[in-house]
């Protein structure tokens, strides 16, 4: 028996040891109340302290060894994790069960209310956040706000546009598509014109972007009265966006390969996709992995629904959040304020490709405000910073988003193995996550 | 009486040695599988909208279990392992039963080379593995998928019908020559008497593979299956790391990927907890439902 077991155990897979760790971590877990925990007084000074901060974002690095250099006694220590939907969030969440999270991490406006949910952020308005309110644009301050408290601190958003191949399109005596009626038209002559080439994919397991979509198309998928969310996901406009990609998908003249993965990396270096929506932290993307294309890209607004007129959609966007169990609140909000405001941490972190940014006057002046070469001298972030003036700033995110995701890629991929359409995994969607909310005991109605 | 005591002594003695594994079996095993079926029955609810009133855990009976077994994807999932199961465990223990005595067979040249060939998969870690492979299957980056297109053949080794078997590949590929180090090992321990004997009564290769070999080699063989079967149905590192190169693995496709998913991405604990009961279940269903079918076919595992 114990010959076994040892050989079991040698042999013993990640999963099990995970699914155990899981189960052991989620002993912490039991009743939480909402009395808050005694404000900390910050340190006194000379005293050293020092945080952790988890996060994923290009070029956070450089902005962390600056505070260091400038703030001897409270010392960051940066860790960089997995990006949030590919394992930095689910490490968050078993580091804040066991009860060893880091001070501070980087967390995305969608996830925000998941992990206020979870009890997992400190409330910043006990600690006097709320002064630094206008520092920053107002629709991404209010992303942190609940209950009239402050729960992260923005960093930047992800307003979008549309990437494309000038050349490639120029070659083929295409215009960049104003509406999505011509990006249709545009998939065809693209592909007509080269067998090899696609105007785009659609990501089908990066729902994320749909949802950018269906928002830039006019929906609301979510809201909160009182205490009880509503849920209107396949309303109208989100299920015209879907049969649009339907549409595309049935012509054969999109790709469905996965963004963000090897493939389609590749395909942005060899012109076999030559166009992106996407939003503006997609320039680091692509002129970090085609830096053979440099010069070929260039920038126009999202496609419209309605011609002539201008609405964009934000897909991405975070924030620096304090975890729940940190030790020292004061100096670690002090640092997320100076991370997102300062002029040479913003500075660093535009270098790094991390956004849009926040603060409020984050773009004037910037390092974004320069004709580009790698976008053929177009001075592009004009393009965002108009898009970025034109978002539905309503737009409200569920504490179970992650497994709307889920049950939207779910059905997208179902749909690309011939199971069901784009629009049947919107409708299933709809009522999985109606599901979702109802089994966390919260109160939800459908938008009808 | 004075006989007692040295009695006592007697028989707390063997405790006494038992005691370590006792306690180190608890700690690692009994204790973690008792607490999972306590948070299985149990779930958390919140107040107010967004849980700022605080929340509970509560005491919920089955509804988990209801929840996972309703759950068409979970049951998809359970169903998909288990066809992997039917077509993995055949392939990896007559594969590694194959190779084996090819190894052990008296005209094999270069043994410690293959040996070790064979092993050294097993020394790169699941995820690693998963990587390496993933680049070899993606169409663009793989020089094996773009050769064959070369050919006129188009593969898509990530499609829906198709990247469950790529997946059996990677886990042949990296657990096979664990498999047959076990069998080797076995096979090391036959005495060379019976060889003789085998020999001297005009026995062929074949025949002594047939009559002595495989039958010497069965509690070897039934040990190597035994973990095969634990061991695909806990698939879960493969189809974690291809899941950002292909359309076709969600976020339920096998059992432990939806209980790590319920548990890490939608901060259902409780339901994850359930999961990961049933599918222990399953695994002891089946493992000791092979070996019962072995022992009433004669002889002991």
């Amino acid at each position: 028996m114990s010959r076994t077991t040892r050989l079991r155990r040698s042999r013993g897979t990640l999963a099990v040891t995970l699914a155990t760790a899981s189960l052991l971590i989620s002993a912490c877990g039991g009743s939480t109340g909402s009395k808050d925990p005694a404000v900390q007084a910050p340190v006194k000074p000379g005293q050293k302290v020092d945080l952790r901060f988890w996060s994923w974002v290009p070029g956070v690095d450089k902005a962390v060894d600056k505070w260091n250099a400038t703030h001897p006694d409270i010392q960051v220590k940066l860790e960089k994790i997995p990006a949030g939907s590919s394992g930095g969030y689910a490490k968050m969440r078993a580091a804040l069960k066991s009860g060893n999270a880091p001070d501070l991490a980087q967390v995305e406006y969608q996830e925000i209310p998941s992990f206020l949910l979870e009890n997992g952020l400190v409330n910043l308005s006990r600690y006097g956040a709320d002064k630094d309110r206008s520092k920053f644009v107002d629709w991404q301050w209010q992303q942190g706000v609940f209950d009239k408290s402050v729960y992260a601190i923005p960093q930047a958003s992800g307003p979008m546009g549309l990437f494309y191949r000038s050349d490639l399109f120029k070659k083929w005596g295409i215009e960049p598509p104003a509406t999505w009626d011509e990006f249709a038209q545009a998939a065809q002559k693209i592909h007509d014109a080269d067998p090899k080439a696609y105007i785009s994919t659609f990501p089908a397991g990066n729902s994320a972007w749909f949802t950018a979509l269906a928002w830039q198309a006019g929906a609301k998928w979510f809201g909160v009265n009182g205490d009880t969310w509503s849920v209107n996901i396949d309303s109208p406009q989100t299920l015209k966006v879907a049969a649009f990609w339907d549409d595309l998908r049935s012509k054969k003249v999109i790709k469905t390969e996965p963004d963000f993965a090897n493939g389609w990396y590749k395909d942005l270096q060899t012109g076999g996709i030559t166009s992106w929506v996407s939003a503006q932290w997609g320039d680091a993307i692509i002129s970090g992995n085609a830096p053979q294309t440099t010069g070929k890209w260039a920038v126009a607004p999202m496609p419209q629904w309605t011609k002539g007129s201008n609405v964009s959609a934000n897909w991405g966007g975070s924030s620096t959040a304090v975890l729940k169990g940190a030790g020292h609140i004061p100096e670690a909000l002090k640092f997320a304020e100076w991370l997102n405001t300062d002029p040479a941490s913003v500075d660093l972190l535009l270098q790094g490709g991390y956004g849009w940014p926040a603060a409020a006057d984050g773009y004037k002046g910037s390092s974004l405000d320069k004709p580009s070469p790698f976008f053929g001298g177009q001075k592009y972030n004009e393009v965002f910073a108009q898009a970025d003036k034109s978002i539905d700033t309503s737009w409200k995110w569920i504490p179970t988003i992650d497994a709307t995701y889920q049950h939207l890629n779910d059905g997208f991929q179902a749909a690309l193995a011939g199971k069901g359409t784009f629009i049947s995994a919107v409708q299933q969607a709809q009522k999985q996550t109606v599901e979702d909310l109802k089994r966390k005991g919260l109160k939800v109605s459908t938008g009808k | 009486m004075a006989t007692r005591a040295p009695r006592r002594r007697r028989n707390l003695a063997p405790f006494a040695f038992v005691a370590p594994f006792l306690l180190l079996f608890l700690l690692a095993f009994a204790l973690p599988i008792g607490y999972a079926v306590y948070q299985s029955v149990m779930d958390v609810e919140y107040t107010g909208a967004l849980g700022l009133g605080g929340s509970h855990t509560v005491f919920v009976a089955l509804r988990n279990y209801s929840d996972a077994l309703s759950d068409h994807a979970f049951l998809r999932s359970v169903g998909r392992v288990l066809l992997f199961a039917a077509v993995q465990v055949p392939v990896m223990v007559a594969l590694s039963a194959g190779l084996a005595l090819l190894l052990d067979s008296a005209s094999a040249r270069g043994v410690r080379f293959f040996r070790a060939a064979f092993f050294l998969p097993y020394g790169v870690p699941g995820v690693i593995a998963s990587i390496l492979w993933g680049f070899l299957y993606v169409p663009g980056v793989s020089p094996l998928v773009d050769g064959m297109r070369h050919l006129g053949v188009s593969v898509d080794l990530l499609g829906g019908d198709t990247v469950l078997w790529s997946i059996a590949n990677i886990v042949t590929w990296e657990f096979a020559g664990y498999n047959i180090l076990v069998l080797v090992a076995q096979l090391r321990t036959v005495p060379a008497e019976l060889y003789e004997a085998a020999r001297i009564d005009g026995a062929s290769a074949w025949a002594t593979v047939r009559y002595v070999k495989l039958p010497l080699l069965r509690p070897a063989l039934i040990l190597t299956t035994v973990f095969t079967i634990i061991g695909t149905l806990q698939l879960f590192a493969e189809p974690l790391v291809l899941k950002p190169v292909s359309s076709s693995i969600d976020s339920a496709y096998t059992p432990n990927l939806s209980a790590y998913n319920e548990a890490f991405t939608n901060d259902n604990y409780h339901l994850a907890a359930a999961e990961a009961v049933l599918l222990a279940l399953t695994a002891f269903v089946l493992s000791f439902g092979f070996l019962r079918l072995i022992n009433k076919r004669g002889g002991d595992a």
